[in-house]
């Protein structure tokens, strides 16, 4: 009872901060830009209201028991360009560097998640949801799209050649999962245990893998738009090689932060904060460095980087439990600039362009998803109510499938534009369901700490 | 990819190199004091600038516009949080009047003194004339309690008198110069012709102080509920960028405003405590990305500003000595302090160098690189000149 009349006075309480805050809002939203200095003001002003906001209605969704990087998320969608406009796109473009930070800080934590013993013990279970994943979701999408595609009007006008190639393309992409909501609603919500473990583990291979499969699916989608070009095996070794330095770049960096944890341990929020950035940042400029002075391709992924670190850390070291701790305390900053600037990146205007072929589509990979998990639950001999319940820990999709639609735009010019806009307007519904459903089945496993 | 490589540079840096500041890094003894205070991240940002490897250009300055409102946003919280009523009173008032009579009258001789000067110098409009002598005074006002701080136990034990009224003044004397800076931000105009810029100060005042209420208010419903210490620190950097970027969008200071919301959340919130926890743990990491970006603007295009910046400190040295010495023959309760007590108030972080950022954001000048240029190499001079005087006073102390 006293909980539920806490819960009432939190509930006002929270609505009325954020009337007050949304008023101040829409008359600062009123004045004149004059100066470049106000116009830096408004930027400013617009970043700290995001947060607030952000922060303020996860609170009351979190009363209704929704995750609260769902709050985030509608936030950033209603403050974004595509409905109120109180975000613009320059304004998203120049925050841009705290997406950045945002993402390989999750990375850290996503490593530092894994503890190589429970993944010894859930190998079979991993590898099985992997593979079944990877089949099954790629299958049915692909197999839908291929007969489909041509009868939604969005699509109607590609030729078959053309529709094919989509079908790959997107069939790939509909395997690509989203390791930073996952990271971040098993962080709020506490979870441990076989489970999240086999989650966890899956969610951030798939995002490891995906990058190859992409690559494959790239290679035979030119076959089929191009004709008769064959596969060049140079494009493989490059991004194995990629991840392979990745992860040993990883492995070392993770090391050093063991050594600053052990010698000097003093704010390491801090430390970890930055060096998440710097990893991000200096990974691209070396890839620019290699690229311009020895003409060599070389992709370091930063977000590979930043896991193999804190895998390390955590596995290698004895200091993961005080690197974990510490990632903790600045999880919420990150976490709610990260999703609400994502939320506002979100393309409603795809959405309203495409919905049908998106709502079709994101059925249409529940239904693998559901088939995979549940078959590979059945033979691993996982609990039923496991096997039942696990497709909805896979739904959530972010980054690296918007990441990938812009490679597939720059690689097909003919069909990357249809391409971009049904994997921005998947990514809408998987993201904003993908999280309810995520901590919904964290619930019913018995996992999760957070009620 | 400037704005990126910069600000890893930066972050990095500014925090690993507060371990080697403030942690007891052991230097050879003539650049220990130098090294101590964090003044070799001007440097750092001096390197970074347009003067030497241009990582801080003009675009990427522009970029980092959050982080430097939040640093100005932080400074100006932790400045008004040292203005608690309760603690204050622990005080003599004497001590309180002395601060300020203190930095009223350093700022008098600093102001006239530039105000006078500047046409000698440089072809100045009206308003920039008062605008820039307004800010240089109010720089030279106020006092940093690095110098004192850095002193040795057998030192703070053996003058606990005047270490306690050193330590009293560097720590509040900066309100009077905050007020006075406060001031620019209302001059808008071209050029004053009258007095109807003093109309608009009154309404701008009434009008900042209304918002600023408005924002104590938003803090103290948010700070209300219990909240964990990751809750705490989301509301309290969102409130700074916030604030900052309303101060910047209404034409006013982001420093002044959140120092006048720090004042009022340590004096109105009870929750101050762990606020304020927040604040001092990352102060030293903000205080070095403050001088970082300081040093990026440092231009050394003309010998002159060199001959200038002495000048400058000359009148502050001035101002310092003249105003300490008569507060403390005018005052009898003070008569037992050391008439040269200036000697110990002359370094010059921290506030200063914030007042200073924000003029260089809010203020377009012409001569705004010049402005700061000049009273980077002030703080310099008093970095080296300062300890040596405050020795020397201590010494000659009772």
């Amino acid at each position: 009872m006293a909980e539920l009349h806490q819960s009432k006075k939190n509930l006002i309480m929270y609505i009325l901060t954020l009337f007050v805050v949304t008023l101040f809002a829409l008359w600062l939203r009123r004045l004149d830009i004059e100066s470049s200095w106000q116009l830096a003001g408004m930027i400013n002003f617009s970043l700290g209201f995001v947060m607030l906001a952000a922060y303020m209605s996860a609170q009351i969704l979190k009363i209704a028991r929704l995750p609260l990087i769902s709050g985030y998320i509608i936030v950033g969608i209603i403050a974004g360009p595509y409905v109120s406009g109180f975000l613009t796109d320059d304004m998203i473009d120049r925050f841009g560097f705290i997406n950045d930070i945002a993402l390989s800080f999750i990375a850290l934590t996503a490593g530092g998640a894994l503890h190589l013993q429970m993944l010894r013990k859930r190998r079979k279970i991993i590898v099985l949801n992997i593979v079944l994943l990877t089949v099954v979701v790629f299958g049915f999408v692909f197999t839908f799209f291929a007969f489909m595609g041509s009868h939604f009007n969005f699509t109607g006008n590609l030729a078959s050649p053309q529709i094919i190639a989509f079908a790959v393309l997107i069939g790939v992409v509909a395997v690509a999962r989203s390791p930073s909501s996952a990271i971040a609603i098993i962080s709020e919500s506490r979870a441990s245990g076989p489970f999240t473990e086999t989650v966890l583990g899956v969610t951030i291979a798939m995002d490891v893998l995906i990058i190859i499969l992409f690559t494959i699916a790239v290679t035979a989608a030119r076959i089929f738009v191009g004709g008769s070009e064959m596969p060049d095996t140079h494009v493989f070794v490059a991004v194995s090689t990629e991840l392979v330095i990745s992860f040993f770049l990883g492995a070392l960096l993770g090391k050093g932060i063991a050594l600053y944890i052990d010698r000097i341990r003093h704010n390491l929020p801090l430390f970890l904060l930055f060096l998440a950035f710097g990893v991000s940042k200096l990974s691209l400029w070396l890839n620019n460095g290699i690229e311009i002075h020895f003409d060599v391709y070389l992709h370091l992924k930063p977000l590979l980087i930043c896991m193999g670190a804190g895998f390390t850390v955590q596995n290698f070291s004895k200091t993961g439990a005080y690197f974990m701790d510490n990632l903790d305390r600045v999880s919420l900053p990150v976490y709610v600039l990260f999703f609400s600037l994502a939320g506002a990146s979100l393309n409603f205007e795809a959405l309203k362009v495409c919905w049908m072929l998106a709502l079709c589509l994101a059925i249409v990979r529940v239904a693998g998803i559901f088939c995979a998990t549940w078959l590979a639950g059945t033979i691993a001999g996982d609990p039923p109510l496991h096997n039942r319940t696990a497709w909805m820990a896979y739904l959530t999709q972010a980054g690296v499938a918007i990441g990938l639609a812009q490679i597939a735009e720059s690689e097909f010019p003919g069909i990357g534009v249809y391409l971009t806009t049904v994997i921005l307007a998947l990514i809408f519904v998987n993201q904003l369901v993908g999280p309810v459903t995520f901590k919904t089945v964290l619930n019913l496993v018995g996992e999760s700490k957070v009620r | 990819m400037k704005i990126i490589f910069a600000l890893l540079i930066i972050v990095f840096l500014a925090f690993s190199g507060y371990h080697l500041t403030f942690r007891g890094f052991k230097l050879p003894l003539f650049a220990r004091e130098f090294y101590l205070k964090g003044t070799e991240f001007l440097f750092l940002g001096l390197i970074l600038g347009p003067s030497f490897l241009n990582l801080l250009d003009t675009e990427t300055m522009r970029g980092l516009e959050p982080v430097g409102a939040l640093v100005l946003g932080w400074i100006g919280l932790l400045f008004g949080f040292q203005f608690e009523i309760t603690r204050l009173r622990r005080f003599p008032l004497d001590f309180f009047t002395a601060a300020l009579l203190e930095s009223l009258l350093t700022f008098a001789v600093v102001f006239w003194s530039v105000y006078l000067t500047l046409p000698m110098i440089t072809d100045i409009s009206g308003t920039m004339r008062l605008v820039v002598s307004l800010t240089l005074s109010a720089a030279a006002a106020c006092t940093a309690q690095t110098g004192v701080a850095l002193l040795t136990p057998d030192f703070t034990e053996r003058h606990g008198k005047t270490v306690g009224i050193l330590r009293y003044v560097s720590s509040i004397d900066g309100l009077s110069a905050l007020v006075i800076f406060a001031v620019v931000f209302f001059f808008k105009e071209p050029s004053i012709s009258g007095f109807y810029w003093i109309g608009d100060l009154a309404m701008g005042t009434v009008f900042s102080f209304v918002i600023s209420m408005g924002l104590v208010f938003l803090y103290i419903i948010f700070i209300a509920s219990h909240r964990d210490e990751k809750e705490l620190a989301l509301v309290v950097i969102a409130m700074a960028v916030l604030t900052s970027g309303i101060a910047s969008l209404l034409h006013f200071s982001p420093l002044v405003t959140n120092f006048f919301v720090g004042f009022c959340l340590v004096n109105f919130c009870r929750r101050k405590e762990r606020l304020f926890k927040i604040f001092v743990g990352v102060e030293k990491p903000v205080y070095l990305l403050l001088l970082v970006f300081l040093g990026a603007s440092w231009t050394l295009d003309s010998p002159w500003l060199i001959v200038l910046a002495a000048l400058y400190c000359l009148c502050r040295f001035g101002g310092k000595l003249f105003g300490g010495f008569l507060v403390t023959r005018l005052n009898p309760e003070l008569r037992s302090y050391p008439p040269h007590i200036g000697f110990g108030l002359l370094d010059q972080g921290g506030l200063p160098l914030a007042i200073l950022f924000d003029f260089q954001r809010g203020i377009s000048c012409d001569i705004a690189a010049g402005v700061i240029s000049l009273v980077l190499l002030a703080v310099i001079y008093n970095e080296f000149l300062g300890p040596y005087l405050l020795v020397r006073l201590l010494k000659e102390a009772k």
